[in-house]
């Protein structure tokens, strides 16, 4: 799995400095997010008090198709579907209900999906796009920062866009000059490696 | 007679023989789980009978190792019941404390987070009181902690031990007056406690209370008690037949200087105060009855001989 190639903790505090550090390994790890992120700053002054997070992402997956983890085979009016990967089981229902309606996709076991439906209907049926994970890794990635920054920081601003996100934080109204911190920062990641 | 707090483990086969054992001997028992096949006992016994419970133990693969905390409710105060405080930290220290025989409650502040922002209100500052110790589990922040603590204590006139990110040192130096206990280097964390240096750090939370609640046990030593909450506890049980309805874990819980008795106050109170312990003494005669800001429980609190001049 490739691993994050600049993570920093910026903070006055030695040793609190420290345990977020570990903190953030470890929620980032639990999210399944080091894959994500290419570089992350945090900055932490507990006297502010302000929490900042800058990072950029790594090129997002694309969208999961259908012949990415299944075979599907077409008979006269019937196509089965051969699933490899349970993943993405749920949402393939899903959509195929949407698109054929309940009555016509039946599941006879766990792996197999059967659709009765003519040619003209399934032919791109492969191409099906079943999950687009980059649609939900930004809830994911603000999810898991509001996770690392200390608890009772409610004053909150955060973006992500162009492969960059941020998130502020602090428990009192965020200081004016909070852009240029978050430049500041930015600018720390682009000198780096 | 010499109680000493101990737990039993051993084989859910004639465990009865032992509980009678215990109580034959003038022990009490404090708390019975059943899991699966194991029954776990926690227990006050005399200290001259140790060995006998042993050898009878034996046979029926039982193991008798001292717990120290038996006997005691602690509060663990978490800053919140948010993700970030839970399950690690708070559950982790909690549930390693129980293990040492204390009946842990966690409390879980509504607003204990933030620097500026954190509060304790008079519900969480009442709740706390009614428990023999707390444990603070703060933040890694030696700047927050120094602020925010002031406010935090305020009202608690009960043992603290505070643990928090910064060294044992550092916890001494802001924390100002001085509390009763400190732990460094255990702040908040998001991982499991499962390495040997983090499991160390919890024992070392759980010598720092023992060290805390003995200095209190010697203090109560001076002016005992007029009774020992663990036969107060017998006599309702023997006493109260509602008290076997209750489906709590504890449907008594014994504290240092009193009990928990989890009935509704409204109604059991005025039973309890007139309940006869010994010939003509009542519990009302030793005992200061309270509400109890748990649920509607009831808090008994013991007095001491100077106040009654009873001894029972």
């Amino acid at each position: 799995m490739a691993s994050i190639e600049y993570f920093e903790v910026e903070c006055p505090e030695k040793t609190g400095g420290r345990y977020y550090q570990r903190i953030a390994d470890v929620v980032l790890l639990d999210h399944n997010l080091i894959r994500v992120i290419r570089k992350i700053h945090f900055f932490i002054d507990p006297r502010v008090p302000i929490f900042v997070a800058v990072g950029i992402t790594r090129k997002m997956p694309g969208p999961v198709r259908l012949r990415d983890f299944s075979d599907v085979s077409v008979q006269d009016d019937k196509v089965t579907i051969s699933i490899g990967d349970e993943t993405y089981l749920a949402k393939l229902l899903e959509s195929l209900w949407d698109i054929f309606g309940k009555e016509r996709v039946e599941q006879p076991d766990r792996f197999t999906v059967v659709i009765t439906a003519g040619t003209d209907e399934t032919k791109d049926l492969e191409d099906l796009v079943v999950d687009d994970p980059s649609l939900s890794i930004y809830k994911d990635l603000i999810y898991a920062l509001q996770v690392i920054q200390p608890e009772g920081f409610k004053v909150r601003r955060q973006y992500y866009g162009d492969g960059r996100f941020y998130l502020v934080a602090s428990e009192d109204t965020l200081p004016e000059d909070i852009d240029d911190l978050v430049r500041e920062k930015f600018a720390l990641l682009e000198e780096s490696p | 007679m010499i109680l000493v707090p101990v737990t039993y483990k051993g084989g859910i086969y004639q465990h009865d023989e032992i509980i009678d054992l215990i109580e034959d001997l003038g022990g009490y028992i404090i708390q019975k789980h059943i899991i699966a096949t194991e029954v776990v006992l926690q227990a006050l016994v005399p200290k001259e009978d140790i060995e006998l419970i042993q050898r009878i133990g034996k046979p029926l693969t039982g193991e008798l190792t001292p717990s120290p905390l038996v006997g005691t409710e602690i509060a663990v105060v978490s800053m919140s019941l948010e993700i970030h405080h839970l399950p690690h930290a708070s559950c982790d220290l909690a549930e390693y404390i129980r293990r040492f025989g204390a009946k842990t409650n966690m409390v879980g502040l509504a607003r204990g987070f933030g620097k500026r922002i954190a509060q304790l209100n008079d519900e969480e500052r009442d709740v706390i009181n009614e428990h023999d110790l707390a444990v603070y589990l703060l933040g890694n922040f030696e700047t927050c902690i120094e602020q925010k603590f002031g406010v935090l204590r305020r009202g608690i006139d009960i043992p603290i031990v505070v643990c928090g990110g910064p060294s044992r040192e550092s916890l001494q130096e802001i924390i100002d007056p001085p509390v009763d206990g400190y732990v460094g280097n255990v702040g908040r964390f998001m991982h499991r406690t499962k390495e040997s240096e983090e499991l160390d750090k919890l024992e070392e939370v759980v010598g720092e209370i023992t060290r805390v609640l003995d200095r209190r046990r010697e203090d109560l030593a001076k002016d005992p008690l007029s009774i020992s909450p663990a036969r107060l506890m017998d006599t309702i049980n023997e006493k109260v037949d509602a008290i076997h309805e209750v489906l709590s874990p504890t449907p008594i819980t014994v504290q240092m200087a009193g009990l928990r008795v989890k009935l509704p106050y409204d109604q059991y109170a005025r039973i309890l105060k007139d309940l006869v312990i010994e010939e003509d003494v009542t519990i009302g005669d030793i005992v200061d009855i309270h509400p109890s800001r748990m649920r509607d429980y009831i808090l008994l609190k013991v007095r001491p001989f100077s106040e009654t001049n009873i001894m029972v």
